[in-house]
């Protein structure tokens, strides 16, 4: 554990800088949480208006959210695509993680840039790519358009995050798994995937969340029917600003912290389980 | 197991699916679009025939009365196939007005005598300027540097490259000012994330854990959500202008949103994150044995900090400052949402292109520059600071 | 005499088509026998493991196992046990299914495999262990889990990779005798990899010595030592003293060496040298007598440059023969005796405990 004593001096120095210190720590984590913060009462509120303090405090807007096919249409669009998203990017990432593992061969670093481009280029600039190709092809507006273009956003995050657990993996357990008789598909299912799952795991919610925030794709490739939850919320900030989507916010905010307990929940059972294969303990 | 052969061959099988999606799905759709960037290929497919005669001609005075007559040809048998668009958009973004020059002459085709180059001039004295039709025989593709140089300010000629006349300095500005805001935007995350993972990573494991919900929440948060709290939260009669009046600290409305301020604002928070979570984690592999050493060789407080914990901690920096850069560079929405006119990015005026004035060649030429921005970036990045991974990966 | 169970037929391996890691190996193991392949890191041991496991494919020649060629046979299919240097133990399953594994694979009913796992554990006298997960093992316990998972599905060859390599000394020594009666019960074929030779000459019937990747000598363990086929195998096996030398003189099994100094030293012949070939005379330390003892052919006087004390010996540094570092091993039965530095003493060894040998070529 690292210690405060080392940096700054001696515990007893627990003076003006420190609290200073603490005080500036203290002030930049309430910006990061106030903002998100004040949508919660903002999107309880019984008036018609955005305002602080709130008239009164009522779920109407949260009725209008669930009643509404607008919102509804979208929401039920965003989690199949999210899904959708999540299955293929997780498939295709943790194979090719696992083949680049495997594979002794020149080129790796550049086959990994190569893959994971899409996630240092301008979500701009893949989203008029795919938007000129997908029209192309036919799919101009369509959730399996939607799907592919998400999946090469997301597949980066899976690649690195499997790739990383890897890392651990010591591959002489890959030999004993063999000396034993497990054939390669045996030993991936049975040896592997086990080890790697936590990775296999936060990967998998990085890519649904990727696909579930994304907005810029779907700006350009989803038509009205096609609207997922940001694309709405985008369409509702650009039309008129109603109070249901300050609802819609709170919602995808509790939603994103549900992923975050999920994927803070497979850390610590991972990291509980010592989840550092192969290194025998004394 | 395997022996190397038969392992490269399963892992090329593992590998394979989805080098294939993402070369079907992203890099030929990039290759495409940014080849749009100078391909020209709009007046040789609507007006073939003229095209390969203003390809034969030397350029010097007018061309010859053949070209005449088959432009004018041409041109009518394009618009009555509905095919003339793309050309007359392709030349009049070039030069204001040849759309109508060219639409008028096409309506005057059934009244134009031999030879056409005279009725031509008699028509509009504009077809017996040399530049025009140097001009058309530039755009006979197949390739151009028209787009990219516009994207830079600039314009082709005859002689070569000139910068565009005076107020129409549009690009220039507008990379100047994608790169400031991204500048700017860097410089204030790295320096408040700094104090920030330096406190976390000192903290109390519990502390520290508690203290890194906060910024993990709005890191998971999704970046249209963050940029919609600051939407609502600096609208005129949002909740910080009713409570700055409630306090008599103004009197009317401050304008918040649609400023610089706000995208500022907007981006730092939705970004800082980026900045604090590699820092935390340079930091916390930092063993205390460094300073307990520098204390020990007599070093005192304030240079232990500055000779040895500030160089250790500057990869955390440089990679969350990359990251934060990189990202800012690309921004869209939240410039869209809370700024103002002047103060929208490179990927604004693309989304514009591709969407709203339907001119794909632009859209593709700032696309082009955009992504070398970024990538010349990262190779200096990875120059300057020794050992830089680059992996905008999350916790 | 039944057939080998393992034979190399000019077997190489190159990684990257230029440099050789293993040249032409030939070499058979019978049934039943314990063959130890030693030799410093970098030397072929290890790779020449791997390809008998099935983890390297030979760049070529034949390696058969069992009469059946094993060239294309994958890993999975060869059926040889194996005991990784750091256990390779699946960290996410307990220790019976650890063992159960491999008898998972062959598609050995339930009950027969909770029998057989439970007598494997037997054997290396970790039953009361077999719900734990490896991690919560001692290193020695991972140790045998790790044999008795190479062991528990009957192969006919066990290939260990310095299996002892991550344990500490007395814990090693132990398991070495451990694994010696392991072996002798089974009557199990064992390969095994160290590059520690004590362990090599204590447990095997013989001993490869691997060196550029090729096997300098395959012998007895007695042998190995006494009889070292070249100047490597002198050096890398116990200590030696090595005096440079020219042959002078050759007289059947003998010959006589005219060292740096000008004196003369009878000894074997190890390699074939002729006459004024230049010679290594290769000289176990504790070969060498001295003071009262000094008797033999050879018998030179030395100066003590160096007394060193190791408690169970003494070593003295002599200066003797164009050489400072000259050592002889003494065993006191009375003490330390009144040698001192700067001594001149007698020193003397029968030539049939020295032999000449062609110089290492570098």
């Amino acid at each position: 554990m690292a210690n405060t004593m080392s940096v700054l001096g001696p515990r007893r120095k627990a003076s003006a800088g420190r609290l200073a210190l603490a005080l500036v720590t203290g002030l930049i984590l309430l910006f990061l949480v106030a903002p998100i913060a004040v949508v919660f009462p903002l999107s309880l509120s019984s008036g018609e208006l955005l305002v602080l303090p709130t008239p009164g405090y009522s779920l109407r807007w949260y009725t209008d959210f669930f009643t509404s096919s607008r919102w509804l249409d979208a929401t039920w669009n965003s989690f199949v695509v999210g899904i959708a998203t999540m299955v293929l990017a997780t498939l295709l990432g943790t194979l090719a993680a696992f083949g680049i593992f495997l594979g002794r061969f020149r080129g790796k670093a550049l086959l990994l840039a190569v893959l994971s481009l899409p996630m240092v280029t301008p979500v701009i600039v893949t989203a008029i790519a795919m938007y000129f190709a997908l029209s192309m092809v036919g799919l101009g507006s369509s959730l399996t358009g939607l799907v592919l273009s998400h999946t090469v956003l997301a597949v980066p995050f899976v690649l690195l995050t499997v790739l990383a657990s890897l890392q651990n993996f010591d591959q002489n357990l890959l030999r004993a798994a063999a000396s034993l008789g497990a054939n390669p598909v045996v030993s991936f299912r049975r040896v592997v995937l086990p080890l790697i799952a936590p990775g296999v795991a936060t990967g998998a919610l990085f890519a649904f969340a990727t696909s579930f925030d994304e907005l810029i794709v779907a700006l350009f490739i989803a038509s009205p029917g096609q609207f997922t939850l940001p694309r709405q919320m985008y369409a509702g900030l650009r039309e008129f600003l109603s109070p249901t989507i300050a609802a819609a916010a709170v919602l995808l905010i509790l939603f994103s912290v549900l992923l975050l307990a999920v994927n803070e929940f497979i850390r610590q059972r991972a990291a509980a389980r010592g989840a550092a294969p192969g290194e025998p303990t004394p | 197991m395997l022996g190397m052969s038969r392992r490269n061959l399963l892992a090329a099988a593992l590998i394979a699916p989805l080098l294939l999606l993402v070369t079907l799905s992203f890099l030929l759709p990039l290759g495409a679009t940014l080849y749009r960037a100078v391909d020209d290929s709009e007046f040789s497919t609507a007006l073939p025939r003229t095209a390969s005669l203003l390809r034969a001609w030397d350029g010097q005075g007018l061309p010859p009365e053949e070209a005449f007559a088959s432009l004018v040809a041409e041109l009518r048998q394009a618009q009555q196939d509905q095919a003339a668009g793309g050309v007359l958009a392709r030349l009049n973004f070039e030069e204001t007005g040849l759309r109508s020059l060219l639409l008028q002459a096409s309506r005057a085709s059934a009244r134009l005598s031999a030879p056409v180059k005279d009725s031509l001039i008699a028509l509009n004295p504009r077809w017996g300027e040399p530049e025009l039709w140097r001009l058309f025989k530039r755009a006979t593709g197949p390739w151009t540097s028209l787009y990219l140089l516009r994207s830079l300010d600039m314009r082709p000629t005859d002689q070569g490259v000139a910068r565009a006349a005076g107020g129409d300095a549009v690009f220039l500005p507008l990379f100047w000012r994608t790169f400031e805001i991204s500048l700017v935007t860097t410089l204030i995350c790295a320096l408040l994330a700094y104090p920030v993972a330096f406190t976390l990573s000192v903290l109390p494991q519990g502390w520290a854990n508690a203290g890194m919900m906060l910024v993990l929440i709005p890191f998971w948060t999704s970046i249209l959500v963050r940029t919609t709290a600051w939407f609502i939260i600096l609208q005129r009669e949002g909740p910080i202008n009713a409570l700055l009046m409630a306090m008599d600290i103004v009197d009317q409305p401050m304008a918040m949103i649609f400023t610089r301020f706000a995208v500022y604002l907007a981006m730092v928070h939705v970004l800082l994150p980026f900045a604090i979570l590699p820092l935390y984690g340079v930091m916390k592999g930092i063993k205390p044995d460094y300073m307990r050493a520098a204390a020990s060789l007599g070093a005192p407080g304030w240079r232990r900090f500055l000779r040895i914990y500030l160089p250790l901690t500057m990869p955390g920096v440089a990679a969350g400052s990359l990251m934060v850069f990189m990202l800012s560079v690309g921004f869209y929405i939240t410039p869209a949402l809370v700024g103002g006119s002047g103060d929208q990015m490179v990927s604004y005026f693309i989304a514009f292109f591709t969407n709203t004035s339907v001119n794909w060649g632009m859209a593709a030429a700032l696309a082009t520059l955009l992504m070398v921005m970024t990538g010349l970036l990262v190779v200096a990045a990875r120059l300057l600071v020794p050992g830089f991974r680059s992996g905008g990966v999350k916790v | 005499m039944s057939e080998p169970l393992i034979v190399f037929d000019k077997v190489t391996k190159s990684y990257d088509g230029a440099t050789q890691v293993v040249k032409s190996l030939d070499f058979a193991v019978e049934r039943g026998e314990f063959v130890t392949l030693l030799g410093p890191s970098g030397s072929g041991k290890t790779t020449t493991l791997m390809m008998l496991a099935g983890f390297e494919d030979p760049s070529g020649g034949t390696i058969t196992f069992d009469g059946r060629p094993l060239n294309n046979v994958p890993a999975h299919r060869r059926g040889i046990g194996v005991v990784f240097q750091n256990y390779a133990l699946f960290p996410h399953m307990s220790v019976a299914a650890n063992l159960s594994f491999p008898l998972e694979m062959q598609g050995v009913g339930r009950a027969e495999r909770e029998e057989r796992v439970r007598g494997a554990l037997d054997m290396v006298k970790l039953d009361h262990l077999g719900d734990r997960r490896p991690a919560q093992l001692s290193g020695g316990q991972q140790q045998r889990v790790a044999l008795a998972r190479a062991l528990v599905f009957r192969p006919k060859l066990v290939l260990m990779d310095e299996p002892l390599g991550a344990l500490d000394k007395q814990l090693r020594e132990h398991m070495q005798i451990e694994i010696k009666h392991i072996h002798e019960k089974l009557g199990v074929t064992v390969v095994y990899v160290t590059h520690d030779q004590g362990e090599a000459l204590t447990m095997s019937d013989r001993v490869a010595v691997f060196h550029h990747g090729r096997i300098q000598q395959l012998a007895p363990p007695a042998e190995i030592y006494e009889k070292p086929a070249n100047a490597f195998v002198a050096s890398f096996i116990g200590e030696n003293n090595r005096l440079d030398g020219v042959v002078a003189a050759r007289d059947g099994a003998s010959c006589l060496l005219r060292l740096a100094d000008g004196g003369e030293v009878r000894a074997q012949i190890g390699e074939d040298l002729p006459v004024g070939a230049q010679a290594v005379l290769a000289l176990r330390p504790e070969k060498v007598l001295i003071g009262s003892e000094a008797q033999g052919e050879n018998r030179f006087e030395a100066e003590i440059e160096e007394l060193i004390y190791f408690g169970d010996h003494t070593r003295l540094r002599l200066s003797f023969g164009g050489s400072d570092d000259f050592s002889a091993r003494l065993t006191f039965k009375d003490g330390l005796g009144p040698l001192k530095k700067g001594d001149r003493i007698p020193v003397a060894w029968s030539a049939a405990n020295c032999l000449a040998l062609k110089p290492e070529e570098s």
